[in-house]
């Protein structure tokens, strides 16, 4: 399913030499020595984090609120850039890479609120992401049919975001984090506003998919359940991995 | 989906609001194709009645500005016929009257020599023309006969002094359709100005422009406080239709300024309001230039409504006009396709412009900060 090539795509090519231990030998996503200063409050939402995350791993961030887990997503999803040190996907730091191609190709983002676009349907906000993927426009909603049934919301296509279970919405979100066939799945409290039947729903959808796809799954999450479905946790305090 | 049903979509997500800001944007591109396509008929209107008549140049009074406020003496034309290189010559008397009780407030009336080279490109359509001793008889343009509702027989009376109709015509010009014409002498009369005229027509032998300006400048030679300039110059030269160009564009500029701002709140207001749904759209690797494609695409949207809406409107504009009493017969109802072309392409183009600051904004968003948004 997955079509990408052993380097990424729209990258400068530079090879950096893993520091670390085993793991970071094999690490799709590497975070070196990561500072994020806000100015706006002088805040210090990270203090020197590092970590690796290896191909095809399962692995969940918790630790209370303001504890900075989300701003280590968001930086190691190139929505953000550090203060200090760097983000390696594949070994390349993402200062140097083509980050809209990253979005597009590499990443799928999952987020707590969905952020479906209101006055598209279900099959259209899936499309959303394809129009920087490799798919000719004909062939953009027959996917995105196809990615919703594989989420499990086969009957909903034409609905809008708001005519949808929250649960269906989160569902429609995964679809959409999966149209460009990513690499990576990062999700930020996907079952943080969720009831436990759903929560439980969308938990295993997320682990399903990323054994059927080989994905790479980092989660941001408060709950205990999505915590341990992982295959190791990664528990912040004050900026700080613990 | 194609990017043009996500443009539309987005465009049609606030219908009351996208419906005001086109139609104000097509009231912006009325005003421009009303008031530009009046001045450009009224200029070639003028340019009709010369071209017509193969009149290549006019001689006024230096220092007037236009035929009205001229005065001749007529008898001058003798001289001008003796002009080598002048073909023909004729002096016209030009002014205005009112027929109040069909609601005319100035109709122009003409004052020429039965026969004379201002008769070429008058076609008479009912009765006959004006003959050498003509007194009190008097000919209709087509629009005029129809508003003053006379026929060829009928009695008018112009200016307190009866005349009879004995013919109506049709002109190249809309301004000789809305106009009438009496005996040189006659109107002289009338308005106490015997043996004046307003201007000398001229038909040179050689219409040539290198052989019009010596003729030109020979005339002025012969004739001592006489102008004379050649017809085309002479109507860009007129000050009211200039005054009636710049007037049009000053208007049509502000009505178009108003709609291009008008624009940028309408999409400013979009994007504030969408600034989560921008910052998701850059989340999934929508390119800068994407997110500037879409939101420029949805201000060419609704400039496009407002365009067909603005062509629409002036086209009603225009017959309106000339139903109001005090444009009746001097309003030209067709559109010239370089305004309506004009004026869409301003309208867009403004709208365009309304809309890039907008565009530009949301292409900068931070997606990190655009999804926080609230």
């Amino acid at each position: 399913m997955n079509e990408n090539p052993a380097g990424p795509r729209g990258l400068e090519s530079e090879t950096v030499a893993a520091p670390e231990a085993n793991r970071a030998a094999t690490a799709i996503l590497e975070g070196r020595g990561l500072v994020k200063h806000y100015d706006d409050g002088d805040v210090e939402a990270l203090r020197g984090v590092s970590l690796a995350i290896g191909e095809g791993e399962f692995v969940a961030i918790t630790g209370p609120s303001g504890c900075g887990k989300t701003t280590l997503l968001q930086l190691l999803g190139g929505l953000d850039r550090p203060t200090g040190g760097e983000v390696l996907f594949r070994g390349h730091p993402l200062a140097a890479i083509d980050l809209d191609a990253y979005h597009a190709r590499q990443v799928g983002f999952v987020f707590q609120s969905f952020h479906l676009l209101p006055t598209l349907t279900s099959v259209e906000n899936v499309q959303v992401p394809m129009f920087e993927g490799p798919w000719p426009r004909r062939g953009r909603a027959p996917r995105a049919v196809s990615l919703l049934a594989e989420v499990g919301l086969p009957h909903r296509n034409a609905h809008r975001p708001g005519q949808l279970s929250v649960g269906e919405r989160q569902r429609v979100a995964i679809a959409r984090a999966l149209a460009n066939d990513p690499t990576l799945l990062l999700a930020d409290e996907p079952t943080g506003n969720l009831d436990s039947k759903s929560q439980d729903e969308i938990l295993r959808l997320l682990a399903d998919l990323r054994h059927r796809r080989g994905l790479t799954l980092v989660i941001v999450t408060h709950s205990p359940e999505v915590a341990a479905a992982a295959d190791r946790r990664i528990a912040m305090k004050d900026g700080q991995i613990t | 989906m194609g990017f043009i049903t996500l443009i539309v979509r987005n465009a049609t997500n606030r219908p009351t609001r996208t419906a005001l800001t086109a139609i104000g944007l097509a009231v912006a591109i009325a005003a421009v194709i009303i008031l530009v396509g009046i001045s450009w008929n009224f200029e070639r209107s003028f340019e009709a009645i010369y071209r017509s008549k193969r009149i290549d140049l006019i001689a006024v009074h230096a220092g007037s500005t236009n035929q009205l406020s001229s005065s001749l003496d007529a008898r001058l034309v003798d001289r001008v016929r003796q002009i080598d290189g002048v073909s023909d010559a004729s002096p016209t008397l030009v002014d205005t009257v009112a027929f109040e009780d069909q609601n005319l407030a100035s109709v122009l009336v003409n004052g020429w020599v039965p026969e004379s080279l201002l008769f070429r490109g008058i076609r008479i359509l009912d009765g006959r023309s004006l003959r050498p001793g003509d007194d009190h008889n008097v000919l209709l343009g087509r629009v005029l006969a129809l508003n003053l509702d006379r026929k060829v027989g009928d009695r008018l009376d112009v200016a307190g002094e009866p005349f009879t109709v004995v013919g109506t015509f049709e002109s190249e010009s809309l301004f000789e359709n809305g106009a009438l014409i009496l005996p040189l002498t006659t109107l002289q009369k009338m308005m106490g100005r015997e043996g004046q005229a307003t201007g000398l027509v001229i038909t040179a032998k050689s219409p040539a422009p290198e052989s019009l300006e010596p003729l030109r400048k020979r005339i002025e030679a012969a004739l001592p406080g006489v102008a004379v300039t050649p017809a085309r110059d002479y109507v860009l030269a007129d000050t009211q239709i200039r005054l009636a160009k710049a007037m049009a564009w000053a208007t049509a500029s502000i009505a178009m300024v108003l709609g291009a701002v008008g624009m940028l709140n309408t999409m400013l207001m979009s994007i504030f309001e969408r600034t989560r749904e921008i910052g998701l759209l850059r989340a999934v690797g929508w390119r800068r230039r994407r997110v500037l494609a879409l939101i420029l695409g949805e201000s060419l949207a609704i400039a496009l409504a407002g365009s067909v809406l603005g062509g629409m409107l002036a086209a009603a504009g225009m017959r309106a006009l000339t139903l109001s009493p005090t444009s009746q017969g001097f309003i030209d109802p067709r559109i010239p396709p370089e305004v309506l072309g004009l004026g869409l392409i301003m309208g867009i183009g403004l709208s365009m412009l309304g809309g890039l600051y907008p565009a530009a904004r949301a292409a900068a968003l931070d997606p990190t900060e655009a999804l926080r948004h609230e």
